[in-house]
């Protein structure tokens, strides 16, 4: 487009404007409104939450509901891929040199989402971070051809998908079943329960953010062999 | 020791955690899952009926801190709706489905957007919403796709990525509004709220991106070709459910949270945006080719008319004549919701037993399908506001209050759009009773035409609202 075009200097002139208002509606709202903030107290109570990272307890005990739901999200994301068609075709067959790097990457990666899993608790870490690791080790072995990039079959892919959402979900409810409220953890559980979701979630994640690199539905066993 | 709150989002997610492992029992699971979960709503909305409003701090944590669900007499009236149309969709989609494989696929979408819904009829936290309105887009689209055909691809594609467009814009409003007060239930929000840019431009960005996803006028682009390219029982949900969950969020925002925020001005700017869909929408609802094009185009008008109460709504006084109004909206879109739900399945219907959805070409439908045929007849009187339907009792609120808040051109706009309305119910029905295409010349006498039209209009039109004067002129020269 050339720079005579009225709307290429338009454009930009509107979104600096907008963006400038945005601004000066942040900046009010930085210096503007004086009162409790919800950072402060929820810092003065993670003692409380069977975990010392903060970032943890407010995703797994304080807002567990939103990631519960996040969680459901990443769920609905894989499925709406799946329901598009098939994946496509395997990459070629890495060669030496990069099929024995990718023997040395992909446990490196296992160990290090465990290790991540289990610091969340304390300092940065936790599912997601965990989880991701696995994604990539899975994205690393589709890249070196790989069929469905380490994952198993359909159907216990499914079952890898949906469990990290389930066993947060049955967990919530079966508190509420014991008088507790719908995900209300007892203190003296609290740890060890954000741990078992923890764990289930970055199973799910790691296998939902592999299975999606593949983009589409994993194809069967047989046909997909070289 | 059941929460009837976390129940109504908690099953539906179950249902479809449980249908995703286990797609061979996709079917049983998932019309189990349907029938406990509208039970629940109706337990809720019933609960809320005899007095109680509802409300529970999820993780036991109490706000601010922790998330809060809470049911009010407008949140469980959209659930109660919500949940009977879904649970007909699920029945439906039993027979529509079968046992093929896209009865696999829709399952566990169905399920995930169905826990959405009801998450975000009960949220009393901003964030937690937009977690909702991801959940619900997501799985809409993915659901509109299902088809597999190029054209519903590409409709749905469009649809997501508006979508997040509108929820990111919600988003920002979010962040926005947690900068400056440091909490995200609403109402604490509410309460800490003062007028101010903060306020202004949150206000601009949650109710815009909003708009969006609710497809008001001239935003309505994308629901078209979206909800007419889906699998029948997937429009049903698109058209009744989702798009009405995007305006019962705009309403609750507007009534709840932006209170003493939305001015005059900025309602009325709602108010002609939803004239615009009424008249826009049934126009082109008027004009589609197809069945399915028609029922989402008066989508969009029936949406319109949703939007042309704010402006009564920010202008009429606290007390009675808010409730009167606020009634008549809520009833407006409950009938919405049944008549479009059904409307779809029955074109799905039409679609299936005939292979297309063309309306030239319905000729003789009513014969072969008469209960189908019926049932577009009923739906089709909610949508034009036939009495006894509700859409009768809430636009005779809405034409009366528009006139007594000396807003009247919203009548005017109102009768248009029902006369709109009649035209394109009448034209399929016309069409499913084999009638002779209609001639292409409206008037084919006009000097004996035009006064009997005259007179006709004059008595559908003019003597009802010229009912003052006329009582003015008998009371005179007495």
């Amino acid at each position: 487009m050339s720079s005579s075009n009225p709307q290429a200097l338009l454009i930009p002139l509107l979104l600096a404007a907008i963006g400038a208002l945005l601004f000066w509606a942040f900046w009010s709202g930085l210096t503007g409104h004086e009162g409790e903030r919800l950072a402060a107290l929820a810092l003065e109570r993670v003692p409380e939450s069977g975990a010392s990272n903060p970032v943890t307890s407010v995703l797994l005990n304080f807002r567990a509901y939103d990631t519960l739901l996040e969680l459901a999200v990443l769920l609905a994301a894989l499925l709406g891929i799946w329901s598009l068609g098939p994946a496509a075709a395997p990459y070629q067959r890495a060669s030496l040199l990069l099929d024995s790097l990718v023997g040395w990457v992909v446990p490196m990666l296992i160990i290090a989402g465990g290790y991540l899993l289990w610091i969340g608790g304390q300092a940065p870490g936790g599912a997601f971070q965990a989880g991701a690791l696995l994604g990539a080790a899975g994205v690393t072995l589709a890249l070196s051809g790989r069929p469905n990039a380490g994952l198993p079959g359909e159907a216990w892919l499914r079952v890898l998908a949906a469990l990290g959402t389930l066993v947060f979900a049955l967990i919530g409810l079966t508190l509420m079943g014991v008088g507790l409220g719908f995900l209300t953890y007892p203190p003296a559980l609290a740890k060890a329960l954000i741990l078992t979701i923890e764990t289930g979630a970055t199973l799910s994640i790691g296998a939902t953010l592999a299975a999606a690199f593949l983009g589409g539905r994993p194809r069967a066993k047989r046909n997909a062999e070289p | 020791m059941l929460d009837p709150l976390a129940l109504a989002v908690a099953l539906p997610l179950l249902g479809a955690l449980l249908v995703t492992m286990l797609p061979g029992w996709s079917r049983t699971l998932g019309m189990l899952t349907a029938l406990a979960t509208t039970g629940v709503a109706l337990w809720l909305t019933v609960t809320v009926w005899s007095g109680e409003g509802l409300r529970s701090d999820l993780g036991g944590w109490g706000v601010p801190l922790g998330i809060g669900l809470r049911a009010d007499g407008l949140a469980a009236a959209l659930v109660a709706m919500a949940n009977l149309v879904a649970l007909a969709i699920s029945i439906n989609a039993t027979g529509y489905f079968g046992a093929a494989e896209s009865s696999r696929k829709f399952w566990p979408l169905w399920l995930l957007l169905w826990t959405a819904l009801n998450g975000l009829f009960l949220a009393a936290d901003l964030f937690n919403l937009y977690v909702m309105l991801e959940l619900l887009g997501l799985s809409a689209a993915a659901l509109g796709a299902l088809t597999g055909t190029r054209e519903a691809a590409e409709a749905n594609l469009r649809y997501l990525l508006v979508g997040l467009l509108g929820s990111m814009t919600y988003l920002l409003g979010v962040a926005l509004l947690y900068t400056a007060y440091g909490v995200l239930d609403l109402e604490l929000v509410a309460e800490a709220l003062t007028p101010g840019p903060v306020a202004w431009s949150a206000l601009a960005l949650m109710i815009g991106g909003l708009l969006l996803k609710s497809a008001l006028f001239p935003l309505h682009f994308w629901l078209p070709p979206a909800h007419a390219n889906a699998p029948a029982p997937v429009s049903a949900a698109l058209s009744a459910l989702v798009v009405k969950a995007a305006v019962y969020l705009v309403l609750r925002l507007w009534l709840d949270l932006f209170d003493g925020i939305a001015t005059l001005p900025a309602a009325m700017l709602l108010g002609l945006l939803g004239a615009g869909a009424v008249l826009w929408g049934s126009w082109r609802a008027l004009r589609a080719e197809r069945l399915k094009l028609l029922a989402a185009y008066s989508t969009v008008a029936q949406i319109g008319y949703l939007f042309l109460f704010l402006p009564l709504l920010t202008a009429a006084p606290d007390g009675d004549t808010r409730e009167r109004l606020l009634t008549a909206l809520v009833l407006l879109a409950l009938t919405h919701g049944f008549a479009k739900a059904g409307f779809f399945l029955a074109a799905g219907l039409v679609q299936k037993s005939t292979g297309h959805d063309r309306i030239r070409e319905l000729g003789g439908a009513a014969q072969s399908l008469p209960a189908a045929t019926f049932t577009i007849g009923l739906a089709g009187v909610a949508l034009i506001g036939l009495p006894p339907s509700g859409t009768f009792f809430a636009k005779w609120v809405l034409v009366g209050q528009a006139i007594a808040l000396g807003q009247w051109w919203w009548a005017l706009v109102a009768m248009a759009g029902t006369l709109l309305a009649a035209a394109y119910v009448f034209r399929v029905l016309a069409r499913a009773f084999n009638r002779e295409p209609t001639p292409k010349c409206f008037l084919t006498d006009p000097r004996t035409e035009i006064p009997a039209l005259l007179l006709a209009a004059l008595s559908a039109l003019a003597v009802g609202l010229a009912a003052q004067p006329i009582a003015v002129l008998l009371g005179a020269g007495v």
